[in-house]
Order: structure tokens, then C-alpha cells, then sequence
């Protein structure tokens, strides 16, 4: 069961985010009725999960969002910022409720509160009548009057594997509506000595008068769609459960131990309302809806058999290459064609594990779009937030890794950076404050940056700050870099007054220490009253890259496509004995570095050798190597914890031939050539 | 460290994968070791220590390499038809990392009783006794059994590296002098 658990919890947490999500997005759009369904979806489903799984705080409390919703859905109730705020306010407490925190008196105390705002929204709005709609279906749908409804419901005998107790989904369905009747089958239950406690026998025909629409009762059964024969039929526009003569004929059809004609029953239930009734139409509904039909768009794999197939396709792809080799050696036609068609297949297969892996930034950012929403109402500072490159893929778990020191940066944005609208208006700045993602590749590195145009930080409050805590002395020059780069240190808070927000000391030494964590660089750039930029540098460690192909002597390396400028044919004694190591190049003297002899492989004999120019801070630098070999895209690996000093590789590729190949950072190797 | 090394052998019978290193027998303990590799070609990772020997293709994996003889201050391994690989599950501060170990020749799995292991000789030896679990006699030969995660992992790298400056530049030297007949 309490695997059962974590897996309801695993999916609630995402349908409370898609839940979060929808609501961001309908606070710009609040007609959108697609996003309305999304929202009510996304309630619908933790309130059946939550009563499943014994969250029945959960259920109980979305089931009350949820006829809000309902009213919304129908055009009952519009959409308004008090709605909206109930609802976030709504989500965060589901979250808690989800991390079982629901004895503490806080939340009890907030969850009274809002049920009671949620209850004034259901209660103290009056129902329209219903307009007339021209549209009979429509106008069908909505009738209060009661339906009544034969629901077959054959369980799977293995349906309680997943913690489903059907008795629930009855009771749920006799909340539904105004009379019930319920006939269990128990004709399919063996005999003792073949009896599995653990499965399911029984199963059920209800009929049922309510003023829900088949929806409705679909909707009940939605969780175990899967495993269960359902059928859902209309009897009759009228409630027939008390009719006499409708009862007894039912109750026949269950004594005679045979599952009810739905056909028959229709007949007989349209003669009885036509005698009461004589105007309803009759049921224009086709008998056996399939709810089997509705398409499945994701599925959940556990990381580690992702990691499994990546492994498998990156050995195909090496096996792919020795197939080609050998088929084209063999000078057999057929097992040429074969090798290529097969070629075309693992080609496609490695596209698609690659994107399998990777997830876009983009994915994260929900929850910072709330932060800034609900900060900046609380800070009463008015914020848009933009976000660019934002399809920038990374690591699924690098991506994890980054939520809490994002948060950070983005709390400090909102509350040390952007000033109150007087503030930007005095300082003739635009009213409205701004903080911006950008993401984008460069070399072997993801780069995001958050900036804000704010206050910015100032040195010398720094310096005063520094001095007072003791980290400085009174006279130690520091230069402005060095000055903010101090906020980095434990304990070091640039504000005075400990606010909800931020304030309390630990947080840009966290940021630093959780992303040095997953081999990244924090930087700050910041300038008084201009705002402040904090860089964030990442590996891309589990990624592919599009890189150049190049060989010194027998070992291959890649040097990222990003950085490369151009390549240059030199001979080599243009390259050697040169004093201060430039080369011209295009009429341009570029510095280069000699990579046989930077990487400590002996001198060669090849009279033309090839330069490399990329892209190293802003400046251009000539990488020499004996021969460049073609572009290649590169699957990279970790060389592993014995190589952590070698960090100038930022891993190794397989090549079709089955060996390896070094990817170089060329910013890192610069950096260390140009200091050795 | 001796304690601990004690503590490893106190279990009943346990196999052990017996190989040569020189004329020298060594033993681990088969559970450490996960497959047997004949040579492949191995990519030279620059800049880096010598008994770092370069990286492997391990079936889409990359494996770092060790020379072995290297890290127990003999001479590179000169590759031969009986040269190994043996892939190793090192217990690296606390995480598992797998790691490939040049040696010279396999030799065979025996089962050696606790009882039969002597503690490791600590004068007189010219290997470091903490990397020794202990010594057994299979038939006419010693064979000493070895502490294969104190011996690969990363710390005990940095240790040889400090202590022994000296040796690092002629073993430098050596190396370039393999790269050259290379």
C-alpha cells in the first residue's frame, strides 16, 4: 500500500503543478474554457486519487473547488482575481495536505479559512436559471430534471492490486444521485477451495436516477478505466427508481440471474415514460459509450531503465558502426542494403532516447511564475517576468538540482532588487520591474542567467557589512568584483531586517554550494541602480553535442561546433619556434596554443597541420591539431571520478569504430594552458 | 587500518581471483571483480598521473584504467597476449565506481579458508602492508590478497602521489619512453 501511496503522490504532485500551471495561465486569459477543463481535470483526478488513498482531506477539499469549477465550467461563475486567489491559495494548501502536515494548526486554521471563502463562493452566489438555449442537446444535458441511468461495472479480478476498493466508487456514485439501486453478482465467485482473497468476484449492476449527465458517472469509474469492464447506459429522461412497476421488472431480471438487456430495459423504461411523460424525447443516447478511448499522451518510466535503454542504444550505435565496416568490406549487396536499413532504424532510435532524457528548461519554470506572482503581491512591486531559450534542454537531474537555488536567486531579485514603483519611477526607471531567464548553449556548457533591473548591489555597503562581521579588515583592498563576490560567503547577508523573503544569511552560499554540487559556476555581476545578473555556468553531463572531430597523433578528441570560428590549414613550421606564439591568419594574428605540446604528446613530422580557431571569452585563440577529421555528434560520458583533476575534458564519446574520443572545454583548457 | 583489514577476513571460505603482477602472485576477493577484459584499445587521457593509464569503451560505458604494476611502483605494463583488464567495483567514499585494472596474466579462482590467510608481513616488504589484506600459500606460491578498495580509490592516489614525489618523475620519464615505441 504504500507503494500504491508514493505513486499517488508522485502523480498528485504533478497534477497539483499542471494544476498550478492552468490557473497561471488562465489568470492572462480567464475565458479560455479549454484551460477551465484543465483546471477541473486536474481537481477531478486528485479528488478521486485523494479518496483512494486515504487522503480524505485532499478529496474532500477539492471535491468543493471542484463545484466551484463546475459552476465555471458551465458558465455560472466567472473567473476573477478573488476566485483565483482562493485557488492558489487552495494549491498550496493541497501541497500540504499531500506532505501530511495536515494536523498542524496552521493549516487547519488556513484550511477553515478557505473553505469558508470557498463555501461563500459556492453558497452566496445564486444559480442563474438556465438560459434558454436554442441547441436541444444542450439544453438536454443541463436539464435538472432526473435521468436514470444502468451502470455495468465487471471489475477485473486483479483490481485490488492497485489498492482499489469498488465499494468506494459505488459510494461515490450513490452521492451522485437521488435513488440508487445496487445488484451484486456473486454468481462468478468459485468455490471455497479455489478462492484467491486477494481477487475480485463480484460484480455489479446499478441503476440510478440523477440529475448528473453521463459524464458525470463516467467520471467516477476514471481511475480504474483500465481495469474494468464499464458500460454506461441511459434508461429513460425520467427517474424511474420510483416506479413500482420499473422496480419489480429489475429486481425479476436480477432474481433470474442474467444481466439486464439494456435494449430491452430502454423499450421498457420509454412505454413507462411515455405514459408519464409524453413529451421527453426518447433516449437518443447510443447504448455501451466505450470509455476505454481516451488516448494515453504520457507514461511514467523510472530514470534508471532510461539510463538502461541509453546505454543499449549508445552499444548499438558502436555495433551499427562495425556492421557498416564489415558490410562494406564484404561487397554483398544484400547485406549492404540490410546494414543501411538498419543504420536508418538505429538513427532514429538514437534521436529519440537522446530526447527521452533531456527535458526542457521550460519545465521548472511554473513554480517561479507563482513565486514572483505571490511575492510581488505581497512586496506590493510590481514585476514581469521574461524568460528566453527557455526550450534549452538539460538532465532531468540537474534540472532538480536547480529548483531551490533558483528560488533563492529569484526571492533576493524580488526583494533586495526591484524597488517600490515610487522608487523606479524617481530613478526614471519603468514603473513596472523586470526579471528575466535567459538560457542558452555555449561550448560544452549550459548557461542561465537571471537578471533583474533593480537596485543592484552596492559595493561599499558590502565593504561596510564585511568589515562589521569581521570578514575584512578595516583597510583590505578589495575590488568591486572581489567585494560582491563576498555575498557568496556563509553567513554573509546583505540585509539588515529579517524579512519572510529573504534575510536570514543562507542563501547565496547555498546557491554556490548546490550548483558547484552538479559541477557549475555561479557568477554576479551587479551595478548600482542598473540591476544585477547572476550566471549560472552547468555541465551538460548527460548530453549531446555537436562537436568537430579532430586527431592529434592516434587519439581522437572533439572540440565543441559551438566554439569554432574556423579552421585554418597551417604548415607546421609557421607553428613551431614562433616566440610569441601568434600565427596570421587571414591577414589577423591570432594567439594559438600547440596542443601536441600543451596535452604533452611528442613532436611529429607532418608538414601541414591545422588550426583550430575558437571562441574563448572574447577573444579568438588557434587550437593546433595534426588533422581535423569532420564534424560528429558526440554522446557524452563522465570519465569518471579518477579523472576529476582532468577537468579540462568534460568527458569522452564513444566513435563507430567502438573507440573513444576526449570532448575537450576548450574554456577550461585555455585557461589552464594560459597559466602553465 | 589494520583493524579494519582484520575485520575483512574473518568470514568462513571466500574465492578469490588470483593474478600476476611480474613474477609476483595477488589475489582479490571475486566479489570485487565483475568481468575480465582482454586488451582493447585504450585512450590516453593527457595530463594525467601515470597509473591513470587512459579510458576504455566498456560496452557504451567509459572505464577509467589503472595500471596496476604502475600503482605498486614497478614498471608500466608492457602489453602481451596475457595482458588483463579486470573490471573492478571499487568502493569509492562510499559510492560505487567502476574501474578497469591492467595486470600482467589472470590466474585462476581458489577458495581460501580464513584460517589459512596470514596477516600481512609489515617489515621487510616492499609494499605498502595497509594495502595487503593478508597472505595465503596455493600451492608452491604466496599469494598476497589485496585491499582493492583502499588500493583504487581516489585518496589513496592523492597519498602515493604526496609521498612519493620522487618516484612520479622517473616513473615520467619511463613512461615516455613506452610512448616512444609506441
Amino acid at each position: 500500500m504504500e507503494n500504491f501511496k508514493e505513486k499517488f503522490k508522485e502523480e498528485a504532485i504533478e497534477n497539483i503543478n499542471d494544476l498550478e500551471k492552468a490557473l497561471l495561465e488562465l489568470e492572462s486569459s480567464p475565458q479560455d474554457k479549454e484551460l477551465i477543463e484543465r483546471v477541473f481535470r486536474a481537481m477531478h483526478s486528485l479528488k478521486g486519487g485523494g479518496a483512494m488513498f486515504g487522503y480524505a482531506n485532499i478529496s474532500e477539499y477539492t471535491h468543493n473547488l471542484e463545484t466551484v469549477y463546475d459552476r465555471v465550467r458551465n458558465d455560472q461563475m466567472k473567473i476573477d482575481e478573488n476566485l483565483l486567489n482562493i485557488t492558489f491559495a487552495s494549491v498550496d494548501l493541497l501541497k500540504k495536505f499531500l506532505n501530511e502536515e495536515d494536523q498542524d494548526p496552521e493549516v487547519i486554521k488556513e484550511k477553515n479559512f478557505l473553505s469558508g471563502e470557498i463555501n461563500a463562493l459556492i453558497n452566496g452566489q445564486p444559480i442563474p436559471n438556465q438560459p434558454v438555449s436554442l441547441q436541444p442537446f444542450a439544453s438536454e444535458e443541463k436539464n435538472k430534471s432526473l435521468k436514470t441511468f444502468y451502470v455495468l461495472f465487471i471489475p477485473e479480478e486483479n483490481i485490488f492490486d492497485n489498492g482499489t476498493n469498488p465499494l468506494f466508487l459505488l459510494d461515490e456514485l450513490g452521492s451522485l444521485s437521488n435513488d440508487f439501486v445496487v445488484y451484486p453478482h456473486v454468481n462468478k465467485v468459485p468455490g471455497l477451495e479455489k478462492i484467491n482473497p486477494e481477487s475480485c468476484y463480484i460484480y455489479w449492476e446499478i441503476y440510478l436516477s440523477t440529475e448528473a449527465d453521463m459524464n458525470a458517472i463516467t467520471d467516477v469509474f476514471i481511475f480504474v478505466e483500465d481495469e474494468c469492464v464499464l458500460q454506461v447506459n441511459k434508461i429513460s429522461e425520467v427517474n424511474l427508481l420510483q416506479n413500482k412497476e420499473f422496480l419489480n421488472k429489475i429486481d425479476k431480471t436480477y432474481k433470474d440471474q442474467v444481466d439486464a438487456d439494456v435494449n430491452e430495459l430502454t423499450k421498457f423504461a420509454y412505454n413507462l415514460s411515455q405514459a408519464s411523460v409524453e413529451e421527453k424525447k426518447k433516449a437518443e443516447e447510443k447504448p455501451g459509450i466505450n470509455v476505454k478511448e481516451r488516448a494515453i499522451s504520457s507514461i511514467r518510466v523510472a530514470s534508471d531503465k532510461l539510463d538502461n535503454l541509453m546505454n543499449l542504444v549508445s552499444e548499438l550505435v558502436t555495433v551499427q558502426a562495425r556492421l557498416d565496416l564489415y558490410a562494406a568490406n564484404s561487397e554483398d549487396a544484400e547485406l549492404l542494403a540490410i546494414a543501411e536499413n538498419i543504420q536508418k532504424l538505429s538513427r532514429q532510435m538514437r534521436d529519440i532516447a537522446f530526447s527521452i532524457v533531456l527535458i526542457p528548461i521550460e519545465t521548472m519554470l511554473t513554480r517561479f511564475q507563482r513565486l514572483i506572482r505571490d511575492l510581488s503581491n505581497e512586496l506590493n512591486k510590481e514585476v514581469i517576468f521574461v524568460t528566453e531559450g527557455v526550450e534549452t534542454e538539460l538532465d532531468k537531474t540537474i534540472i532538480e538540482n536547480l529548483l531551490d537555488p533558483f528560488m533563492h536567486i529569484f526571492r533576493n531579485s524580488l526583494d533586495h532588487g526591484i524597488e517600490s514603483a515610487e522608487k523606479r519611477i524617481a530613478l526614471g526607471k519603468p514603473a513596472k520591474g523586470k526579471i528575466m531567464l535567459k538560457a542558452f548553449y555555449s561550448g560544452a556548457n549550459v548557461f542561465i542567467q537571471i537578471s533583474d533591473d533593480g537596485a543592484g548591489i552596492d559595493p561599499e555597503v558590502i565593504r561596510e557589512k564585511a568589515i562589521r562581521k569581521g570578514f575584512i579588515s578595516q583597510d583590505a583592498q578589495l575590488s568591486k568584483k572581489e567585494l560582491i563576490d563576498m555575498i557568496f560567503l556563509p553567513g554573509f547577508s546583505t540585509s539588515d531586517k529579517v524579512t519572510d523573503v529573504s534575510g536570514r544569511g543562507v542563501g547565496m552560499d547555498v546557491v554556490k554550494r548546490k550548483i558547484s554540487d552538479i559541477r557549475g559556476e555561479v557568477e554576479v555581476e551587479s551595478e548600482v541602480n542598473v540591476g544585477t545578473t547572476i550566471t549560472i555556468k552547468l555541465p551538460l553531463t548527460l548530453s549531446i553535442i555537436d562537436g568537430l572531430l579532430v586527431k592529434i597523433q592516434d587519439t581522437f578528441y572533439v572540440i565543441p561546433l559551438s566554439v569554432v570560428n574556423k579552421i585554418y590549414a597551417a604548415p607546421h613550421k609557421d607553428l613551431v619556434n614562433t616566440f610569441n606564439h601568434l600565427v596570421v591568419l587571414d591577414g589577423r594574428q591570432i594567439p594559438f596554443y600547440y596542443l601536441r605540446e600543451e596535452l604533452g604528446v611528442e613532436e611529429n613530422q607532418t608538414q601541414m597541420e591545422e588550426v583550430v580557431a575558437v571562441k574563448y571569452e572574447d577573444r579568438e585563440i588557434g587550437l593546433v591539431v595534426d588533422s581535423v577529421e569532420g564534424e560528429y555528434q558526440a554522446v557524452l560520458k563522465p570519465l569518471g571520478k579518477h579523472y576529476k583533476k582532468q577537468d579540462f575534458f568534460s568527458g569522452a564519446t564513444i566513435l563507430g569504430n567502438g573507440t573513444l574520443a576526449l570532448v575537450m572545454d576548450t574554456n577550461k583548457a585555455i585557461k589552464r594552458f594560459s597559466i602553465q | 587500518m589494520e583493524d579494519l583489514s582484520m575485520d575483512n577476513i574473518e568470514n568462513k571460505i571466500s574465492s578469490y581471483l588470483s593474478f600476476k603482477l611480474g613474477d609476483e602472485y595477488f589475489a582479490a576477493n571475486v566479489s570485487k571483480v565483475l568481468s575480465i577484459l582482454e586488451m582493447t584499445k585504450i585512450t590516453k587521457v593527457p595530463k594525467s598521473p601515470d597509473y591513470m593509464r587512459g579510458v576504455i569503451n566498456l560496452r557504451g560505458t567509459v572505464l577509467p584504467l589503472i595500471d596496476t604494476r604502475v600503482k605498486f611502483g614497478m614498471t608500466p605494463t608492457e602489453f602481451t597476449v596475457n595482458t588483463c583488464i579486470l573490471v573492478l567495483d571499487i568502493d569509492m567514499d562510499g559510492e560505487s565506481v567502476h574501474i578497469g585494472a591492467l595486470v600482467d596474466s589472470v590466474h585462476e579462482v581458489v577458495e581460501i579458508e580464513e584460517s589459512r590467510i596470514l596477516p600481512p608481513p609489515s617489515i621487510g616488504s616492499k609494499y605498502k602492508s595497509e594495502f595487503i589484506n593478508g597472505i595465503a600459500k596455493i600451492g608452491d606460491d604466496f599469494v598476497m590478497i589485496l585491499n582493492m578498495d583502499l588500493i583504487f580509490s581516489a585518496d589513496e592516489i592523492v597519498d602515493l602521489k604526496e609521498s612519493s614525489e620522487n618516484v612520479e618523475i622517473t616513473e615520467e620519464a619511463q613512461e615516455a619512453e613506452v610512448n616512444n615505441h609506441s
